[in-house]
């Protein structure tokens, strides 16, 4: 039933493909019918449906950038390999720890020497679930069998009177072994046992304290935060990492290509700055959140699946904090990177400005990954949670950890919108000043100062 | 009445360097103008205030009468010297969406694209990315880019630069239409033997300055007369060196242009041709535009 569910997800990516495919064959019919004289309303609506720039008259200038960067984005090979990896990699994170639980290895052949000895036996299975070894007891009757059946692989241990433990191979102390995970809890558990006996207590009584077990022990927090948990809060950091690390970059350089090209001089002679670089901002945006989205739900449907622990306990809504905090780290860093790339016109440049951009993101990262594995967040990392820059990260860990109540949740949601505003003015500012600059890179000192007379023109130039 | 682009004083520095001083001229509707200089004169710069690409320190652009703003802007169409197309895009989706941010709608916007290509002869490239394409067909989809909203006022920079005599001839005709049709064009070129023959006006400017402006018939007629005079096996025109008042332009393949003061009898220059060996050419030239730019910009 489980591999249904995949089965259904791997057939409609092949249908969205197929579909894909045949549209762009019709497409490239109808051009060619243009070519060869076809008449002129049909050619109309075939150039019409080739482009995609035929709807969202309403959107306005803003629309119509944002549109294009949609189209163009998702039309490029390296979005689309890339999602497929995303794809992958989210798969495999899923499927991979749930095919290791599910993988069981065979028992334990312990063998008993000699007659059968109800409470040796209540050891053994006592040992067993305490290394989480299934076990089988047998008896031999004697050592010779046993050391047989051992070297024929038939046993795995043997127990000899009750005081002494055989098996095949030296177990080192450092292995990870079925074999020696339960020896190393049965061992102790048997010079436990014979001194009992060798104390002269009865079977009943051997039996009666072979049973004691450590009382429980009770915290007045609950403790809520799950190893799955945990696993999903890192994936959601890096996953908010690894996508705004993306989309930025897309920025950065989509604005730098556009200066360096020149296009921008054409397309800033018909719409204002701010409509260019706020349709950039939003198609991209727009494409980053599908394909988050893409993410999120292709990890729900592999994780219904197989039955992954994923979709217990917070796991989802960390997933859905995860999608706000990716819209928002977007949305406060775009017009950062956007306005870094309006300064720079060539590659080089271009990588010079993205260190230093990046660094609150990786200090950010960092922190926050150490933070969602220790699951010990200290004041600093509380109050990161509440700055714009470092929010994205930092938030979903605590809420990972479920150490934050809603409205500690909104009040950064409020700051991180707020810093976004003011970014994007400053961002717009610079924008507006630099993109039009040629030669050069444009820096700091250059920007500073009012636009000189007569706005709406949008910057200086060299000649 | 025709429409009319007005640039009044615009002047125009950075730190030191002046790019525009007090320059001003008009472009009238009905003829392409010519906008020369030499490298550095200001031109793009020019071209760039008229659309608001760059600060004035002084001086208007004005339409009609009035300044000109985002409204005027949607309605003017501008090619620059540095071609302004994402390479990666499709010829079609890029003309088309340059149509639509200056407020076409959609199928008015199609249907131009697919016009402009036909008459720039680039249709069979609407599918195909710019960047695949040679030198002379991305300038002509940057044309179709700057013609498809159908402008009032087209500004092209160099956009005849590295064409092949079929494309010169093919954008020319072009703008030549758009020009009867009662588009103002102001196009700027260093081709001058082009910008002869598809220009009535010509602007010249230098170091921001407008140094010359008026029709070509008018600056072509003006000035000292010129003589075009082949003396059989001459290659120097020494002799024509030696009549007063006369003086040797340009010597080439034979061909020696000589310009005339006014008290100079031109039968004295025949006459010492003559002397000089078999004269197989003796014609009188108007001003070629070269020579009136180089007089101005000298």
């Amino acid at each position: 039933m489980k591999f249904t569910y995949i089965v259904i997800v791997i057939a409609l990516a092949l249908v969205l493909r197929v579909f894909v495919s045949q549209r762009r064959r019709r497409d490239r019919q109808a051009a060619s019918a243009e070519h060869d004289g076809t008449p002129a309303a049909p050619v109309v609506v075939a150039a019409a449906r080739r482009s995609g720039f035929t709807t969202g008259a309403h959107l306005g200038s803003v629309g119509l950038v944002a549109r294009r960067e949609v189209l163009e984005r998702v039309r490029g090979r390296i979005f689309r390999v890339g999602t497929i990896i995303i794809l992958l990699v989210v798969g495999a994170a899923i499927l991979i720890p749930k095919i290791h639980s599910n993988s069981t290895s065979p028992p334990q052949q312990v063998a008993v020497v000699g007659a059968p000895n109800p409470a040796l036996t209540q050891v053994v299975k006592y040992s067993g679930k305490q290394s989480q070894t299934p076990v089988r007891v047998v008896s031999e009757p004697n050592v010779a069998a046993a050391e047989s059946a051992l070297r024929s692989g038939a046993l795995d241990v043997a127990i000899v009177n009750g005081d002494k433990i055989i098996v095949n191979q030296p177990i080192a102390a450092n292995s990870s072994s079925d074999t020696a995970s339960l020896v190393q809890v049965l061992a102790p558990e048997l010079g436990v046992l014979h001194a009992y006996q060798q104390a002269g207590l009865s079977v009943p009584q051997i039996e009666h304290v072979a049973q004691a077990r450590a009382v429980p022990v009770q915290s007045l927090q609950t403790n809520k935060v799950r190893g799955v948990t945990k696993g999903t809060s890192v994936i959601g950091v890096v996953l908010i990492f690894l996508m705004l690390t993306q989309y930025n970059t897309w920025i950065l350089m989509g604005v730098m290509q556009e200066k360096a090209s020149r296009v921008v001089e054409v397309l800033l002679a018909a719409v204002r700055p701010a409509q260019l670089l706020g349709g950039k901002v939003l198609g991209i945006g727009l494409v980053a959140m599908g394909q988050a989205l893409l993410i999120v739900g292709f990890a729900f449907a592999v994780s219904k699946a197989v039955g992954s622990d994923l979709l217990h306990g917070t796991g989802p809504v960390l997933l859905l904090s995860d999608l706000v905090w990716l819209l928002l780290g977007y949305s406060f860093y775009c017009w950062l990177y956007a306005a870094a790339g309006s300064t720079a016109e060539r590659q080089d440049q271009v990588q010079t400005l993205a260190l230093p951009l990046s660094i609150p993101i990786l200090i950010a990262y960092v922190y926050s990954i150490t933070v969602a594995s220790s699951g010990n967040p200290g004041l600093l990392f509380k109050v990161l949670a509440y700055l714009p820059p470092t929010a994205p990260f930092a938030m979903p860990v605590l809420v990972g950890l479920s150490l934050v109540a809603w409205w500690q949740f909104l009040i950064s949601i409020a700051l991180s919108v707020a810093g976004t505003a003011v970014m994007a003015w400053f961002a717009t500012g610079i924008y507006r000043r630099a993109v039009l600059r040629s030669g050069q890179r444009v820096s700091l000192r250059d920007l500073r100062g009012r636009p000189r007379q007569r706005p709406p023109t949008p910057a200086a130039d060299l000649v | 009445m025709g429409e009319l682009l007005e640039l009044e004083g615009l002047r125009r520095t950075y730190g030191s360097l002046v790019a525009l001083d007090d320059l001003s001229f008009t472009v009238p509707s009905g003829q392409v103008v010519g906008f020369l200089g030499p490298n550095g004169a200001g031109k793009t710069t020019t071209m760039r205030a008229i659309f608001g690409l760059t600060d004035l320190d002084a001086g208007v652009v004005r339409w009609n009468g009035t300044p000109v703003g985002r409204a005027q802007w949607k309605r003017f169409g501008y090619m620059p010297e540095e071609r302004g197309l994402y390479p990666g895009m499709l010829v079609g989706d890029q003309v088309e969406y340059l149509g639509r941010l200056h407020g076409m709608s959609p199928n008015d916007a199609a249907s131009a694209t697919h016009k402009w290509l036909e008459q720039l002869n680039i249709a069979d490239r609407a599918m195909s990315k710019v960047e695949a394409l040679s030198h002379g067909n991305q300038q002509r989809v940057q044309l179709a880019a700057a013609l498809v909203h159908e402008p009032d006022l087209l500004v092209l920079d160099e956009p005849l630069a590295g064409l092949d005599p079929t494309g010169i001839d093919a954008i020319g005709r072009v703008l030549v239409d758009q020009a009867r049709a009662g588009c103002c064009v102001l196009i700027s070129s260093h081709q001058l033997d082009l910008v002869e023959d598809l220009c009535e006006q010509v602007v010249i400017i230098d170091h921001g300055r407008l140094i010359v402006t008026g029709s070509v018939d008018d600056l072509a007629s003006h000035g000292a007369r010129r003589l075009v005079v082949r003396v059989e096996g001459d290659r120097t025109a020494v002799w024509a060196e030696a009549i007063p008042g006369v003086s040797v332009s340009e010597v080439s393949a034979g061909e020696a242009r000589l310009v005339l003061d006014d008290d100079v009898d031109s039968d004295v220059v025949l006459r010492a041709a003559m002397a000089a060996g078999r004269v197989t050419q003796f014609t009188f030239e108007r001003r070629r535009l070269s020579e009136v730019f180089r007089e101005a910009v000298q």
